[in-house]
């Protein structure tokens, strides 16, 4: 045993800061974490698109995608949906309270092969999340990319992410975004309506463009399909899966959508390399 | 190494040579015929076919301790296990498996769990000579005598055992029981060889699994699977006596303040294990996890790692309450037309 | 006795109805002994369908169908009868599931088979080995006859049945739309006898016992999953939040779980002992089983799945009910 490493050994964590995103039964909180071990924190270096197993000593773990950039430093953000039992327990941390983290797993988004491009997000709900870390890393390497457009809609204002950061975008010249609801409210003054409606209605132009979809698999479905109406092609098209795990490592067998295993070979796969794969969209 | 021969009434001797190795073997718990430790001086009957329970079950237990924990302090126990195994009995399709599973448990990250036992671990087999209706070995490219994954290869010739050294651990073994042993002459050597021959003869049941890792995805959407799995109950016997299956969970026991994190056996027929939290299930019936099983063990598993991860021991068939057949499934599979 | 032919005539007309989905029966198996439960749609596949000893399936797990799949948009659920041949225990499965309100009578379309007993594979494959080619085998009074390759055997049915069989009280469908056969005779005499041996022992020599058989069990769950009764979309045994009783396999664990499988059963359990028979590692589970259902029928006077108007026992009382064990 001594002789390997044991990649089931989490590091602790202690949360800086934590606050609730959303409220409902489908509430979603916001960690931002740091490693208490030195070692750790200095060597750990994760990728935009990569994940992390979180969770609580006890209780058990949960696969979460680590929702900053590897260009901010200092600390990881995660935020969780409350679902089930280790999701329900991470919503009573309080700042100060520690988690277990271990990570970074999966692949993540080409940044590299995407340089010169113009990047197009499109969220819905919690699936805005994974789609942070690149969305604050183009942002931060502003310069390497061309259009940065962020299309995203949630089922009513309360349900919508990261509304701070919406708002402290606004008015900037190198970044466009739409937001939507599902049904009229009081108030509000942007699209009513579902994200893939929405994406028709900004009708962005293929020409150099990558998208990158995540959200609930009714809405990426259809955004795939409307994607496909703009003329889009399956290279250009991306979306992170996420599936039931344990393990992280690719061991445990339960994440697998065909012969690729989520935890692996994702969560980030191109359009081009799901088509093929019926799996991928049960 | 030469081949050795050890006359039956010594093999207590064979196993006190071995140290402090601890020696498991096939013997009846209850009912029932798997793999326990044994002491050299033990009675053991090697007349029986396969154990129920295969000998998975001691690299890579039913509940395994990952690490236990203590909130008042930030340092995980882990376990520590430095025991050197020997697993006599060990039929070669299960020996097979055992090198089959090594690929995904040291696939990128290592198992420090299974992988250590492994190395620490002699695999002794039993060469096969009567085999099961049900057995298969024969068509996912094994055999009654197969050595893969063995050290040290036993064939029973009647008054003695022929011991045919295949790794350097099985001729460290051998080593160490010369006292005991004698060295074989080339006709006891050819006997062996004849009766595993006649063995691989016996076997009556198969299947042509050439060309199904690539068929396989061609019919995905065919109706067979529905007629395949409409019986199954989702018992999960099946995965859980097979000898190349290692799905897993983890568990967190919590006791107060202390407690363990462990992992146990897990099947991908339960409807539980692909159960989203929000409620969504990808595979929500029989139906789909069939095919993923069967996907699982003849395409994907192929497309990973180059080879079948099933080595035709039969259990499946012999324990399913319905008599859902892999080999009856497979042979649909051939027949039905690619789309 | 059940005449096939009569059989396969009333599968093809049953099959035939308007109103009838599918019918649930047993087919020979791939091999010697076995049998697998079939689904037949068309007249033509009746042809397959067979009824002998072999015929251990209880088809009753299968109308309380576990798993749903999700309807495609705009499809309606199929709402026609199941057809479900059924044995002497099989049908109280049905009768019980039916006061448990998880089924409708107007659903079903039962066919009743009397049973003389069915056969224990695990003595028959010891007594018959290596058979390949599926063999055929009749009740005969107090024997069995098997159609081996080499001529027929008859066997003492208490060499080859279940041990279930050997004391079974309800040997005749208690409900069905058609009976195929006469009634048989009643073998078991309700003395519990097994269940009184083991009430003669210490509680140390109990405890020792159950100690050892809880210790093989490897949580594998094909306890619960085949029993007919256990049709709980989420069990209790599964649930995380709490987890009332962990995954992992030791002697508190694997107790926790069958002790409390034997009282959720406790005056539902219809005695068929599909439990037993699947189970991997041998565990005597229709022990605990028959335990509980004594105690049922001695201080309650009542046995499951007889009444389909009866209600069901955990979830009722009579004002009259003795109190001589609580107070």
């Amino acid at each position: 045993m001594k002789d390997y490493a044991n990649p089931y050994k989490p590091e602790i964590a202690t949360i800086e800061d934590t606050w609730q995103e959303t409220s409902g039964d489908r509430a979603i909180r916001t960690f931002k974490v740091v490693l208490d071990d030195d070692a750790a924190r200095e060597n750990w270096a994760h990728r935009p698109g990569q994940c992390a197993m979180i969770g609580i000593l006890g209780v058990g773990e949960s696969m979460i995608s680590i929702s900053s950039s590897p260009t901010e430093e200092g600390y990881l953000r995660f935020s969780v949906m409350r679902a089930g039992k280790v999701t329900q327990a991470l919503h009573e941390l309080e700042a100060g309270d520690k988690m277990t983290v271990r990570g970074p797993y999966g692949n993540s988004f080409p940044v590299d092969e995407w340089k010169g491009k113009n990047i197009l997000t499109i969220g819905g709900g919690i699936g805005q999340a994974p789609l942070r870390p690149i969305i604050e890393y183009v942002k931060a390497n502003r310069g390497d990319y061309e259009g940065l457009e962020l299309i995203y809609g949630a089922r009513t204002s309360e349900d919508l992410c990261f509304k701070d950061e919406f708002k402290a975008m606004e008015g900037r010249e190198d970044v466009k975004y739409h937001l939507s609801i599902d049904i009229e409210e009081e108030g509000w003054e942007y699209y009513v309506g579902f994200v893939p409606s929405l994406l028709m209605d900004v009708n962005p132009s293929p020409e150099n463009t990558i998208a990158i979809t995540c959200g609930p698999p009714v809405m990426i479905n259809f955004v795939l399909q409307n994607l496909k109406e703009l003329n889009f092609t399956d290279e250009q098209v991306y979306t992170t899966l996420e599936n039931r795990m344990k393990c992280g490592i690719g061991k445990c067998g339960r994440c697998n959508v065909a012969h690729l295993y989520v935890c692996k070979d994702g969560p980030v796969f191109s359009y081009a390399t799901l088509k093929s794969i019926p799996e991928a969209f049960a | 190494m030469e081949r050795m021969k050890l006359g039956k009434e010594k093999l207590g001797d064979f196993f006190a040579k071995l140290g402090n190795k601890q020696i498991y073997a096939p013997q009846k718990v209850g009912e029932t015929l798997r793999f326990a430790p044994v002491a050299p001086e033990d009675e053991l009957d090697l007349e029986f076919s396969n154990t129920t329970v295969p000998p998975k079950s001691v690299l890579f237990p039913q509940t395994e301790t990952l690490y236990r924990y203590d909130l008042g302090s930030t340092d995980l126990n882990l376990p520590e296990d430095e025991v050197e195994r020997v697993l006599f009995g060990v039929r070669p399709c299960d020996a097979r498996a055992m090198s089959i599973v090594d690929h995904l448990f040291s696939w990128d990250f290592d198992d420090p769990y299974y992988l250590s036992k492994r190395e620490k671990t002699t695999i002794i087999g039993l060469a096969c000579l009567e085999p099961e209706v049900n057995c298969f070995c024969t068509s996912v490219g094994g055999g009654p005598a197969s050595t893969e994954g063995l050290d040290l290869l036993f064939t029973d010739l009647g008054e003695a055992f022929l011991l045919q050294p295949l790794t350097e651990k099985g001729e460290k073994l051998c080593r160490e029981a010369e006292d005991v042993l004698e060295q074989a002459t080339g006709e006891e050597g050819a006997s062996a060889e004849k009766l595993q021959q006649a063995a691989a003869e016996k076997i009556v049941r198969g299947v042509e699994t050439n060309g199904i890792a690539e068929k396989l995805p061609k019919i995905w959407d065919s109706p067979l699977w529905q007629d395949v799995s409409e019986a199954c109950l989702g018992c999960g016997t099946c995965t859980f006596l097979c000898p190349t299956c290692y799905c897993f969970d983890i568990q967190d026991e919590a006791e107060g303040l202390e407690g363990r994190r462990c992992r146990v056996w897990d099947s991908c027929m339960f409807s539980e294990y692909t159960l989203h939290a929000s409620g969504h299930n990808p595979r929500p019936t029989v139906r789909e996890r069939t095919r993923n099983r069967v996907n699982h063990k003849y395409s994907y598993f192929v497309e990973k790692f180059g080879i079948i991860a099933c080595v035709g021991c039969g259990r499946c068939i012999n324990l399913c309450p319905v008599n859902i057949d892999i080999l009856n499934i497979l042979s649909e599979v051939i027949k039905e037309e690619a789309i | 006795m059940v005449d096939l032919e009569k059989l396969r005539t009333v599968a093809k007309e049953t099959i035939s109805r308007d109103d009838i989905k599918y019918l649930i029966g047993w087919r020979q198996g791939t091999y010697g002994f076995r049998v697998s439960p079939c689904f037949v749609r068309e007249p033509g596949e009746a042809e397959q369908l067979i009824y002998s000893p072999l015929c251990t399936n209880n088809l009753a797990s299968y109308l309380i169908a576990m798993d749903k799949p999700p309807l495609p948009r705009g499809e309606k659920p199929d709402t026609r009868k199941v057809a479900v041949m059924v044995k002497g225990c099989d049908s109280r499965a049905v009768v019980q599931q039916m006061a448990e309100k998880g089924l409708e009578r107007e659903e079903l379309y039962i066919i009743g088979c009397p049973c003389e007993g069915v056969l224990d594979l695990k003595k028959v494959e010891a007594k018959f080995p290596h058979l390949l080619d599926p063999v055929t085998v009749q009740w005969n009074k107090d024997k069995i006859i098997f159609q081996l390759p080499e001529g027929a055997e008859e066997v003492p049915r208490e060499e080859v049945l279940a041990q279930e069989c050997l004391s079974c009280r309800d040997p005749n469908p208690v409900l069905a739309d058609i009976m195929l056969g006469e009634e048989v005779q009643v073998w078991g005499n309700g003395e519990y006898q097994d269940v009184q041996e083991m009430e003669a022992k210490s509680v140390e020599e109990r405890w020792s016992f159950w100690e050892d058989r809880f210790s093989s069990c490897i949580r594998c769950y094909s306890c619960r999953n085949v029993c007919p009764m256990c049709y709980c979309e989420d069990c209790v045994l599964d649930r995380l939040n709490p987890t009332w009783v962990y995954r992992s396999s030791n002697i508190s664990e694997n107790t926790a779980y069958h002790l409390a499988r034997a009282f959720h059963l406790a005056g539902r359990c219809v005695e068929c002992g599909e439990c037993e028979r699947v189970c991997p590692v041998d565990i005597p589970i229709m022990k605990l089983n028959k335990k509980l259902a004594k105690e049922v029928e001695e201080k309650y006077e009542f046995r499951p799945g007889l009444d389909p108007e009866a209600k069901p026992l955990q979830s009722s009382y009579r004002p009259d009910d003795k109190e001589d064990f609580i107070l």
